[in-house]
């Protein structure tokens, strides 16, 4: 095994083992090449430590980068500066730096270790629902029989009708298919979870079932970090606000 | 983990221009590595060249066999090249018409690469035949038709099945959807992406459409005037692309 550059993240790693994630002074600049090189500060200096059992809710106006900082943290987007460490699942609880990680590692910890939901749902052609739920528990190794009975017991949570269990979600309702995101991103248990406005187009009752399951997943011990429209979710599910804003632009 | 194929600064000119130059990555077991850029950015030669199919000029190419065993690729003896290739690697071609024999039956197209590798059994070969032609999706009545009898959607699951039978490790593909209509290609991706999970594959895909891309891979590499311009996972170099090629090809992308 490759030995993993952890440098100066691991002592508050060691030093608080509930310790999950650890951001330092982020920043995000997007060089737009093609109009001239237009340079977009989406986020400056912004620190984050989260704890297990911690959900932290990012608060601020509409381009204050509260998106663009879950991105970053799931290495979806590459930090401009700034570091983030993130406790892995293998090696002892070792934190991974994922700014410089290997595309390789990023997958690693994604499968184990960071879980993320956006609004919207990519769907795959052909692939019904019932399989795209199980996957994540798949691809970690659960059986078969187990991962599908474990999706079936979310969708039916979420009041996704069985009916629709067999097919590909991409002709269903913006609400279902919502939904059929949220399960697939929680069903691996992940213990670090990013959630980008998993509620934005529910009605209030499938709202409150998945600001439950949330609060399951802090109960059970996973660090949050999301983003919540509506202030009766966040009420729900936050442990603590961070509050962001709009970078200067020039 | 041991990267199954490693590259470094490999190059392939033709006359001192065009080809690629200086490309340099590792593939682990079971990734998925798409090789994306416009026509004549060198990633068919690039593949080529890492399929042995045409010698590289410079650089190295490392494969850890099955055993272990690490191989200088660029060193190997044509024996040991010719072995690899019947019994670790397959290609699948851009044309299928290259990657299968017109003048046998789809069973034989299927069979034949279980023979190279030893199989003597008259009966298993069919059985085996017959299998992958189910999962790949063909009607198994017709295993005695011959390739030209069945439609460009079903040869390319035809050449697919020819490549996987003798369960390969690294599967180099050149443009497999292309030329294909969009249903079919669809229906091609989703059963690409069961196989190379299930049979936890490494695949090397030179694509040029970004979508295939994004439903198939990994990580990318995008390839210009023959050099690596980006690489990383997939979703990241999509998403938020550095290089100004990449943003003019993400951006390039008409939404559905």
């Amino acid at each position: 095994m490759r030995s993993i550059e952890t440098g100066a993240h691991s002592q508050p790693f060691i030093d608080n083992r509930a310790l999950m994630l650890r951001a330092v002074d982020l920043g995000k600049t997007f060089t737009l090449h093609g109009q001239g090189g237009v340079r977009i500060e989406a986020l400056t200096g912004v620190s984050l430590d989260v704890e297990r059992g911690e959900c932290v809710v990012l608060v601020g106006p509409s381009g204050a980068g509260k998106s663009t900082l879950l991105r970053c943290l799931y290495g979806n987007y590459l930090a401009s500066r700034g570091s983030i460490a993130i406790r892995d699942a293998a090696n002892d609880g070792q934190p991974v730096s994922l700014t410089g990680a290997e595309p390789h590692d990023v997958l690693r910890l994604r499968r184990a270790v960071v879980g993320y939901v956006s609004q919207f749902l990519r769907v795959i052609p052909r692939v019904p629902t019932l399989t795209l739920v199980a996957e994540p528990l798949l691809s970690r190794g659960v059986a078969q029989d187990e991962a599908r009975a474990r999706a079936a017991a979310l969708l039916a949570r979420l009041n996704v009708p069985e009916r629709l269990w067999t097919l590909a979600p991409a002709t269903f309702s913006g609400g279902e298919q919502q939904r059929v995101n949220i399960a697939r991103g929680l069903i691996a248990e992940h213990p670090l979870l990013l959630l980008d406005e998993p509620t934005a187009s529910l009605d209030a009752e499938n709202r409150d079932v998945v600001a439950d399951l949330i609060v399951e997943a802090r109960e059970r011990g996973a660090a949050i970090v999301g983003i919540f429209h509506d202030e009766d979710t966040r009420h729900k599910v936050a442990t603590r606000r961070l509050e962001l804003r709009p970078p200067l632009r020039q | 983990m041991t990267p199954l194929l490693s590259a470094r600064a490999l190059s392939k000119q033709y006359g001192g221009r065009n080809g690629c130059r200086n490309v340099s990555f590792d593939l682990y077991p079971g990734e998925v590595l798409c090789i994306v850029g416009e026509s004549g950015s060198g990633k068919t030669t690039l593949l080529n060249t890492l399929a042995l199919k045409t010698a590289a000029d410079g650089g190295s190419l490392h494969y850890t066999a099955t055993h272990g065993e690490k191989l200088d690729l660029l060193a190997l003896s044509e024996p040991r090249r010719r072995l690899l290739m019947r019994t670790e690697w397959g290609f699948v071609q851009q044309n299928p018409r290259d990657g299968l024999r017109s003048g046998v039956s789809a069973g034989a197209n299927i069979g034949e690469p279980l023979m190279a590798v030893g199989a003597r059994h008259y009966g298993d070969i069919r059985q085996a035949a017959t299998q992958w032609m189910e999962r790949v999706e063909l009607d198994a009545s017709r295993i005695d038709e011959f390739p030209a009898a069945f439609s460009g959607g079903m040869q390319q699951r035809l050449q697919i099945a020819r490549n996987l039978v003798t369960a390969p490790r690294l599967v180099f593909m050149d443009e497999p959807t292309a030329g294909l209509d969009v249903s079919v290609q669809a229906r091609l991706l989703d059963l690409l992406r069961t196989l190379t999970s299930t049979l936890h594959l490494s695949v090397l895909i030179v694509t040029h459409d970004i979508g295939v891309a994004r439903l198939l891979a990994h990580r990318l590499m995008v390839m210009q005037g023959g050099e690596v311009v980006e690489a990383g996972l997939t979703d990241q170099v999509l998403d938020d692309p550095q290089h100004p090629y990449t943003q003019t090809l993400v951006s390039s992308v008409l939404p559905v």
